[in-house]
């Protein structure tokens, strides 16, 4: 019989005990079991982005990872990136441009925006959308998303440079 | 309910091949992309899942002594797009992988993973074929290699024996002045290919090609290669695009009719080809 | 990229034409805001369905011991468990909380289990055994209406419908609008072309799939959070179809992952509330994406066959549509659909001799149903190309064909409703110039890469704002800020921000000094739902009334408090009444309403309620059978122009520039109304290129998102351009129309246009997939 089994995840930070079956992916572990909802389940295949969370540094679906496998790995969601300067410039550019309107791919869409700053603080519009072209999103149109992408890494910059 | 019981993390190939051996419901698990995707669906319900993550030995690109290079079976698609080492007609390979899915899926599927699953619409495969690749193999009865073209075997059938593991892609090596591309024709951005051809153009100026997305398996020819080789003119490309085409045994799909496809194999073979010249 | 206007610092309290960032933005962008999916309560169950395997088949009973002997399993609702012969349906009430008696679809809920746990609701699901008698399915709307198909609905007849519908067999409505003498003229015209198109179904694809949680108090009343369009509709269909009081039911709303009309009219909520009441626990029942597919609801597929005739100059005569529309098993929102199309088939366009008709047959398969557009995008598919057609016949530039046809400042709609307000010329004009029109298209042979062609595409297009009811309640609190309450639900379109911009404003109040109740049946005022783009329009006019209701006992207060005229008294920004010219003699909102509260008057509170009024058609200037919706209208208006490259090697097309431009009225919040038109015109690219569910036999083939493929940032246009026109409506609240949909209904007909004058080829079926682009391209090159 396949039974639950506890197994230690780092998330956001923290070590945090969680129990999972052997099956159980990541996304049902951290919205299920640990009431992390931000990561959201459009298809369970892997296709729309909207479970995207990092791990290890690098975008992943969460969908696409078994729970058991993410043990001893570091795994940042939305909710544990509130505080961080990057996904707060884009928070607010976001906000600024009108770069959500239902909201539901926005935890996964900000995650793999956040993701690119990091490894390319000036993404051009090619690196944009090649970066994000995994998240999918039916209500902006992606105009927006561009826009407030390339904002917010150029707000970045100037705080850099100002400092 | 998901019968899977067993998980299993061993640091070693000769370990993983023993795990797979002692229970044939056991399936190895490289990235991860596609199977907990059958998984969630419940396309599949393994037993026991072996984990490939922890091996050491399949991580990584490196050039071998003799010059070729060695893409471990565990080498994210991400890596593969990025890497130096795959130049002159490895290119081929570099750009299939670039054209994976997303940036994301990229992070987490391999070329192990990648092949073993032999979905006739992976990007891999015809790249693989154009650019001569073997596939090192290792099972109980120690390690074998085979030549890509024989690896594919049918529709998600490999040559891999029960028990079986890809351990790593070898390419012949890289020389100066050769290139290869690859050529991707799909709805949308991430999308499978609809089909796709892969052309590899050597210093000497021959050439390999292969077609995927129209059959079983890649479309490759030794006549079709010869061909070109001698002549890659439009009437030259059209003939060897003739021959593929026979050998085609396409699908009709959401993405397209077995009709369209075979339409496209000369078409996109003759971008191909076209492509590769431009980069020399 | 776009140009929405950014950010303006307002003028104070000037909120509506302001870009003011959506009210829940906050909780959205940190992960807090909480969807159907993110509720949990103690003790919760987990739901799933069970779906029919047969596209026509009669239940002849159930076997659920195997289903009730898994572990955790706690409840399990089939059809028997529904009394009567209650029925649900917008337009025809044809529809069972989940099936009783017969199945009518491959994936139509059978039955609906509870259990502990989403997995083992899942498994005992699968385990639930019905017995079937197979029937012979009508999958075609053709075969169905033609004599002897198998009947879907045996008692169609004697279904209640809201309209005279015309339901018999097979047909599910029929609808027929004319005007002039349509035979006579074509006898008159130059130039005729005739042609057949179709159309496919398109998935809406919001990226959150349908669910909901209901819970179950003692007395047995439920409490119902679901994805939805209206908490309206929702209380109506669940009570309608399980035969339950409307006090028995309360539906409340949570964050909505979109709809795009998916969400409109229920999906699981009946049957999960048959579950939840049997069950007397708390349940929550999430769709996987695949059942999302297969079970609620997609765009009509439709075959149109169209006539338009025209004078050698261009001037648009004569119109004749035939309109059959697949139905699908259940009415749902098809009557509509068909009789919107129908009303709007000639475009925003002068065409004196029109005859439009059209049928919706049911078939076994899923239904269709209320889609962004609601018909508009096929008809103008059609339309669109043959005035383009007519053009090229009579060597006429398309721009300047239209310019001669198209309804301007004065001109009444299609049956007399009047038009007050008309920015279509002007939206012409905008993409004309954004896009460069004639020099490109003189231009583009010089353009020419290779395989790679490119063509120039334009395509006009409107869209109603008025419909049904709605209504609004402000209340002055305590402390003078204000509650605005409408029912309205927010999708993500931002129609919250919008109605607190327009009642701020209409205060002179700061957004922060109003807050906006969520929509709930208990407490809301009635609002018929979020589609047909009308929240802005029909419910912004009642937050307009019931806020001029507030002004009102305000001053009546402060002119007992400052001892003068009411006429005398004015509003100042910020919360304060004051004697006009003397603004030092004034009393404070928090003044009066603490007067209003414990002295005198009692609370302050506005409202406001009513049904959209105008006249569809005017009797003695048109004809009307069977018409769905007596009462619609106030226009916005759309022309955009796209540049498409055709890749003639693989028939792939794409979209490099495209420029749209929308006449709404007034843009109550700009960067919103930017994000509506671009929004609309990818999800219009799917619809022209890439999306289409497609059908095996009787199953759907591509229930996934691997199969199905709605664009990505790839596909976007290297520019995308929106443009807002603003005719100021008079009747709109700040001279509001609306901007939901009419940034779709062109798109398709747009990149058919550019298509052809890519590469001189017309494709009659949609999408226009690069295999049929490329097979039309060798059948041209081939004759």
């Amino acid at each position: 019989m396949n039974a639950p089994q506890t197994l230690n995840l780092r998330i956001n930070g923290e070590s945090v005990p969680a129990s999972a079956l052997l099956h159980d992916t990541l996304l049902t572990v951290l919205r299920d079991r640990l009431q992390l909802t931000a990561a959201k389940r459009g298809c369970n295949q892997g296709v729309c982005g909207a479970c995207t969370v990092s791990v290890d540094a690098q975008p992943m679906r969460a969908c696409l990872s078994l729970a058991h496998n993410c043990e001893g790995a570091e795994v940042l969601t939305l909710e544990g990136l509130n505080n961080d300067p990057r996904m707060q410039a884009l928070q607010h550019s976001f906000a600024r441009a009108g770069a959500f309107q239902c909201g539901f791919c926005t935890a996964g869409m900000l995650v793999s925006a956040r993701a690119l700053i990091e490894q390319n603080p000036a993404p051009d519009d090619a690196a944009v959308r090649s970066a994000l072209s995994g998240n999918l999103c039916r209500c902006t149109g992606y105009v927006k998303i561009i826009a407030a992408v390339q904002s917010a890494a150029a707000a970045l910059r100037e705080e850099v440079a100002a400092s | 309910m998901s019968a899977l019981q067993g998980f299993f993390r061993p640091k070693t190939v000769a370990e993983a091949v023993a795990l797979l051996a002692q229970d044939p419901d056991a399936k190895p698990m490289a990235g991860g992309a596609p199977l907990v995707a059958m998984l969630n669906a419940r396309v599949i319900e393994p037993a026991a899942l072996v984990s490939l993550a922890g091996i050491a030995e399949i991580q990584g690109i490196s050039v071998l002594p003799d010059g070729r290079v060695r893409i471990g079976a565990f080498t994210r698609h991400r890596d593969t797009a990025a890497s130096p080492l795959l130049a002159g007609t490895c290119g081929a390979v570099k750009h299939a992988a670039s054209q994976i899915a997303n940036a994301t899926v990229r992070n987490m599927g391999t070329i192990g993973g990648s092949i073993a699953f032999a979905d006739p619409g992976l990007d891999y495969p015809p790249a693989l074929v154009a650019a001569g690749a073997e596939v090192e193999i290792a099972g109980a009865d120690g390690r074998r290699s085979v030549a890509v073209r024989d690896f594919f075997v049918d529709w998600y059938t490999t040559a891999l024996e029960p028990g079986e593991m890809v351990t790593a892609v070898l390419l012949p090596a890289p020389e100066a002045g050769a290139h290869g591309v690859y050529v991707k024709h799909a709805r949308v951005a991430g999308d499978y290919a609809t089909a796709s051809a892969a052309a590899c153009l050597a210093k000497d100026g021959s050439v390999r090609v292969a077609v995927g997305g129209c059959g079983p398996t890649p479309l490759s020819s030794d006549e079709a290669n010869a061909i070109l080789s001698a002549d890659r003119s439009d009437a030259s490309v059209a003939k060897a695009g003739a021959l593929l085409e026979a050998l085609a045994d396409p699908l009709d799909d959401v993405r397209g009719s077995a009709d369209y496809r075979r339409i496209l194999i000369p078409r996109l073979l003759r971008r191909a080809v076209r492509s590769v010249e431009g980069q020399a | 990229m776009s140009t929405a206007t950014t950010d303006n610092a307002p003028a104070q309290a000037d909120t509506v034409g302001a870009s003011v960032s959506q009210i829940e933005g906050g909780d959205k962008l940190t992960g807090r805001a909480l969807f159907t999916a993110d509720l949990y309560r103690h003790g919760m169950l987990h739901g799933a369905i069970a779906q029919s395997p047969h596209a026509h088949a009669r239940i002849r009973g159930y076997d659920l011991t195997e289903a009730l002997a898994l572990p955790g399993v706690r409840a399990i609702v089939t059809g028997d468990d529904v009394p009567g012969d209650h029925r649900m349906g917008a337009f025809i009430k044809d529809e069972p909380a989940l099936a009783k008696g017969k199945v009518r679809y491959v994936g139509e809920i059978v039955a609906a289990v509870a259990a502990d746990t989403e997995e083992i609701a899942r498994h005992a699901a699968r385990l639930i055994h019905v017995d079937y008698e197979e029937l012979p399915a009508a999958l075609d709307p053709a075969e169905a209406l033609a004599d002897g198909a198998p009947l879907i609905h045996e008692t169609s007849e004697t279904y209640a419908a809201v309209f005279d519908s015309g339901t018999s067999g097979n047909l599910c409505s029929r609808t027929s609008l004319g005007q002039g003498d349509v035979e006579a003229a074509w006898t008159r015209c130059d130039v005729v072309v005739e042609r057949t198109y179709q159309t496919q179904a398109q998935a809406h694809l919001s990226i959150e799939p349908c669910g909901a949680l209901a819970e179950v108090d003692s007395a047995g009343r439920v409490t119902l959070w679901s994805a939805n369009q209206s908490v309206f509709r929702v209380q109506a269909n669940v009570c309608e179809s399980l035969g339950l009081p409307m006090t028995r039911l309360r539906c409340q709303t949570p964050h909505i992952g979109a709809g795009f009309g998916n969400k409109m009219e229920s999906h699981v909520q009946p049957a999960l509330v048959a579950l939840a009441l049997k069950a007397r626990r708390t349940v929550k029942l999430v769709l996987s994406r695949e059942e999302d597919f297969e079970t609620v609801r997609a765009r009509h597929p439709a075959t149109i066959r169209m006539k338009t005739g025209a004078m050698r100059d261009g001037t648009l005569v004569a119109r004749e549509v035939e309109l059959l529309l697949d139905g699908g098993a259940y009415g749902d929102d098809s009557p509509g659909v068909l009789g919107y199309a129908l009303l709007m088939n000639c475009g925003p366009y002068n065409i004196p001799h029109v005859h439009a008709h059209g049928r919706v047959a049911y078939t076994n398969k899923m239904r269709f149903g209320a889609f962004r557009g609601f018909g508009v995008p096929q008809v103008t598919f059609a339309s669109e190309q043959q005035l383009d057609e007519i053009a090229q016949q009579l060597g006429m530039d398309p721009l300047a064909l239209r310019r001669k046809s198209i309804k301007r400042d004065g001109d009444p709609w299609f049956g007399g409703q009047p038009v007050l307000s008309n920015g279509l010329a002007e939206c012409l004009d905008v993409v004309e110039r954004a896009s460069g029109w004639q020099a490109q298209r003189a231009g583009k042979a010089a353009a020419a890469t290779g395989d790679r062609v490119r063509g120039y595409g334009i395509a006009t297009s409107a869209h109603i704002s008025g419909l049904l009811a709605s209504g609004a309640v402000v209340k002055m609190l305590e402390d003078g800020s204000v509650l605005l309450n409408t029912g309205a639900v927010d999708i993500g379109q931002g129609s919250n921000t919008a109605l607190t911009q327009m009642c701020a404003q209409a205060l002179k109040l700061t957004m922060d000094q109003v807050a906006i109740a969520s929509p709930d049946t208990d407490g809301s005022p009635y609002n018929w739902g979020t589609t047909a783009s009308r929240v802005t329009y029909v419910t912004g006019r009642s937050v307009v009334a019931a806020a001029a209701e507030v002004e009102k006992q305000l001053k009546m207060h402060a002119g007992q408090m400052l001892e003068c005229s009411v006429e005398d008294l004015e509003l100042l920004p910020g919360g304060k009444v004051a004697i006009k010219g003397v603004a030092q003699r004034n009393v404070s909102f928090a003044a009066i309403s603490g007067r209003a509260h414990w002295a005198a008057g009692g609370p302050i509170m506005g409202t406001h309620t009513w049904v959209f009024d105008q006249k569809t058609l005017d009797p003695k200037r048109a004809v009307a059978v069977g018409l769905p919706f007596p009462q619609i209208g106030i226009f916005s208006f759309s022309a955009m122009v796209v540049e498409v490259e055709v890749d003639t090697l693989t028939g792939k097309v794409r979209v490099p520039r495209a420029w749209s431009a929308c006449d709404i009225g007034r843009a109550i919040n700009p960067t919103m109304a930017t994000g509506q038109i671009e929004g609309a015109f990818v999800q219009g690219m799917g619809y022209a290129l890439t999306e289409e569910m497609v059908w095996d036999g009787a199953r759907l083939a591509n229930p996934s998102l691997m199969d199905y493929k709605i664009p990505t940032f790839a596909e976007l246009p290297e520019t995308l351009q929106a443009f807002i026109v603003e005719s100021n409506e008079p009747s709109g609240p700040f001279g509001a129309k609306s901007v939901g949909e009419i940034g779709i209904n062109a798109v398709a007909a747009a990149i058919a246009n550019g298509i052809a004058d890519a590469v001189g080829v017309r494709l009659q079926q949609l999408p226009m997939t690069a295999e049929r682009v490329l097979t039309a391209l060798l059948a041209k090159e081939g004759a």
